[in-house]
């Protein structure tokens, strides 16, 4: 188990990561999302030790191991670029932290060659020990930096965007060995990630980082149906967020009022967030269904995605509005650019927010917890 | 593009219009003749001329094209020639060896310890400087530093170290090395610089994560990468080295002979083939060195 107390690290100033403070369970897969620039790298660099934090501490087992080299730590990272040693063999980077780690080194050399072998079984590479680096590709480099460092077996192996580099089908296939070879180890896995697909389907566990900051940490699930901040509901990038003012049962924003679910009337809202596959597309000037709200937009385009098509709105005020429609609920529908549409979506779907960002308690929250 | 596309059907018919033309296809060929008209003169020529004229017959005066072995017998017969050859190689090894010993930090001090490229760059140039003035003032400049009244023996003997002035620094083989080391040490230090300062940082990171501990990083990851740096250092100094005469005559007082001197007297005495055997030897000797150090290191795979 590791413990991040009020970590705190800044770069000439400008703070890279503030005041986090999280608790790393054992045998969990663990995502950190965040955009670029929100300090996800920085973070596991601290945890690492390739960085020391400006305050802060971080306890390992109940150690702290906060000033504590990066060799004598027994973590394990897996970087953005693979990092692999271009002079030697896929055996011998594997081979690397066996031999030469100071603690506890293998001497014994076939036992070196025998946990090699079992490894790069385990991430699927079995025969490809004699080549050199250079001759292999993107995706296999890239099992050949995990299998490096899971072959110390890590207290924990800190992965920054391994998957950044690959292409979407190797992406895909990835995610499930990734998930498999941390069930089969047991050790735990901290993801970073900019993808939020990757971070939804992967993580037991999955931390939203802004600006340095922890915004959101909760299962997958209930961070994607109840953001708990504004900015989540951004990053899971399934919601349309509307910005504007709550005024007691409706909510102006772009010159057009939407009504507001019952528990936020006559409170403080700046934001109002609703999901991209609950909204309904009707004719122009359709009265919504008690229930219900709308709002008046102007189609753009469509973009098909193989199961589901997005519709591209804009609203009056410029702002764009994705409705998504999954095939298999119903038929694609053509519409004309230009067109005025109004879409509505039912207000216990609605998501609200006070002008700070932070989520206001309403029945989706409920029904989500 | 719109005028090619209409024209294709006429062209379809007129065969000689439809190929590829002339320069299309014998472009590289004509692209390649200047540097293989260059070498053929400047190097293939001349090469073959210096083994030939080695076999011609010498007389005090003239020299003739009468093929003979003689010139080559009494280079490999005689004390004075081939022990010269040995010295050559005695220096240049010392001389190899020594410039690797003092280059090799001064390059890891700029090539991994500074951060700043800029910095980096102004401390390169600054190992350049000594070349901005002539090779043999350099050379010279080292007579007042040795010599029994230079400024290393005034100075050890106003500190009360020695009492008397130690002789052997100037006119000896040592002085030709000391010379040597500080004249060609520049050599070994740019291209192991370079090299260091290539490698990934994020590679170092991972090794440290692995659990190695800064010296065996050094072993099993830094050395070997600037190896390459490393050869090519080490071929620039061994060429330079191997066909050196200027240093030796100026700071052993001619008493230090190398191959390059000796070709330099005979030249002077107009035994041509006598100089052009020495020709051959040293081309032969710095060929094979320069083949050694390159099984060492693939250098296409590195750079």
């Amino acid at each position: 188990m590791m413990e991040l107390i009020r970590l705190t690290k800044a770069y000439k100033g400008v703070p890279a990561v503030r005041d986090v403070s999280l608790v790393v369970q054992e045998d969990e897969y663990l995502t950190l999302l965040g955009p670029s620039g929100s300090g996800k790298t920085t973070l596991l660099r601290l945890l690492s030790g390739l960085e020391k934090p400006d305050a802060g501490q971080i306890h390992l087992n109940g150690e702290d191991v906060t000033y504590r080299p990066p060799y004598l730590r027994g973590l394990g990272i897996v970087q953005q670029n693979y990092a692999l040693f271009p002079h030697l063999s896929v055996e011998d980077n594997v081979a690397f932290g066996l031999r030469y780690r100071l603690i506890d080194p293998v001497t014994d050399d076939s036992e070196v060659k025998r946990r090699v072998a079992e490894t790069l079984e385990l991430v699927g590479l079995t025969g490809f020990g004699g080549r050199m680096v250079g001759q292999i590709s993107g995706g296999q480099k890239q099992r050949v930096s995990l299998a490096r460092t899971l072959v110390t077996r890590p207290k924990i192996c800190l992965l920054d965007e391994p998957l950044g580099a690959l292409d979407a089908n190797l992406r895909e296939r990835m995610t499930v060995e990734l998930r498999k070879i941390r069930a089969t180890l047991g050790v735990t896995f901290l993801h970073v990630t900019g993808n939020e697909t990757e971070a939804l389907a992967m993580g037991d566990r999955m931390v939203v980082l802004d600006k340095g900051g922890i915004v959101q940490a909760d299962r997958p699930d209930a961070i994607f149906s109840a953001p708990s901040d504004v900015r989540v509901a951004r990053f899971v990038n399934t919601y349309n967020v509307l910005t504007g003012s709550g005024q007691d049962s409706v909510f102006r924003t772009a010159d057009q009022l939407v009504s507001l679910p019952e528990e936020a009337h006559g409170r403080e809202v700046g934001f109002y967030a609703i999901r991209q596959d609950s909204v309904e597309i009707d004719a122009a000037g359709t009265v919504p269904e008690p229930g219900r709200t709308s709002l008046q937009a102007t189609y753009i385009t469509s973009e098909f995605l193989g199961s589901r098509f997005i519709y591209i709105f804009r609203l009056p005020d410029g702002g764009v509005f994705e409705v998504e429609r999954h095939l298999s609920h119903s038929d694609p529908v053509t519409y004309k650019g230009g067109e005025t549409c109004s879409l509505s979506w039912n207000l216990a779907d609605a998501l609200v927010f006070d002008p700070s960002g932070a989520a206001l308690e309403t029945n989706a929250f409920k029904g989500a917890a | 593009m719109d005028g090619a596309a209409v024209e294709t059907p006429i062209a379809s018919s007129v065969p000689s219009r439809d190929g590829p033309g002339f320069f299309q296809r014998h472009g590289h060929l004509l692209l390649l003749a200047p540097g293989v008209i260059w070498m053929i003169l400047f190097l293939v020529i001349p090469l073959a001329m210096m083994v030939y004229v080695s076999f011609w017959t010498q007389t005090t005066f003239a020299i003739k094209p009468d093929l003979t072995l003689k010139s080559w017998t009494t280079f490999f017969a005689s004390e004075t020639y081939f022990g010269a050859l040995l010295r050559t190689l005695r220096i240049w090894l010392t001389v190899l060896f020594l410039t690797f010993l003092f280059g090799y930090p001064t390059a890891l001090y700029i090539g991994q310890f500074v951060r700043n490229k800029t910095v980096q760059t102004i401390l390169l140039v600054a190992c350049v400087i000594p070349f901005w003035t002539s090779f043999l003032i350099r050379v010279l400049a080292w007579r007042p530093m040795l010599g029994k009244e230079g400024a290393i023996n005034i100075l050890l003997q106003g500190l009360g170290i020695i009492d008397q002035p130690i002789e052997v620094l100037l006119f000896t083989e040592l002085s030709v090395i000391i010379g040597m080391v500080q004249i060609y040490v520049v050599f070994m230090v740019g291209p192991i610089a370079f090299m260091l300062a290539r490698i990934d940082d994020s590679l170092f990171e991972a090794a440290r994560d692995l659990g190695a501990s800064p010296m065996t990083i050094f072993r099993k990851i830094t050395f070997p990468l600037s190896l390459p740096g490393v050869v090519v250092g080490a071929i620039f100094v061994s060429v330079m080295v191997l066909g050196e005469f200027a240093t030796a005559s100026a700071l052993s007082g001619r008493k230090v002979n190398l191959l390059g001197n000796i070709i330099v007297t005979q030249v002077g005495s107009l035994k041509w083939a006598f100089a052009a055997v020495i020709g051959v030897v040293l081309t032969v000797v710095m060929a094979s060195v320069i083949t050694v150090l390159l099984r060492v290191v693939n250098l296409r795979r590195e750079l």
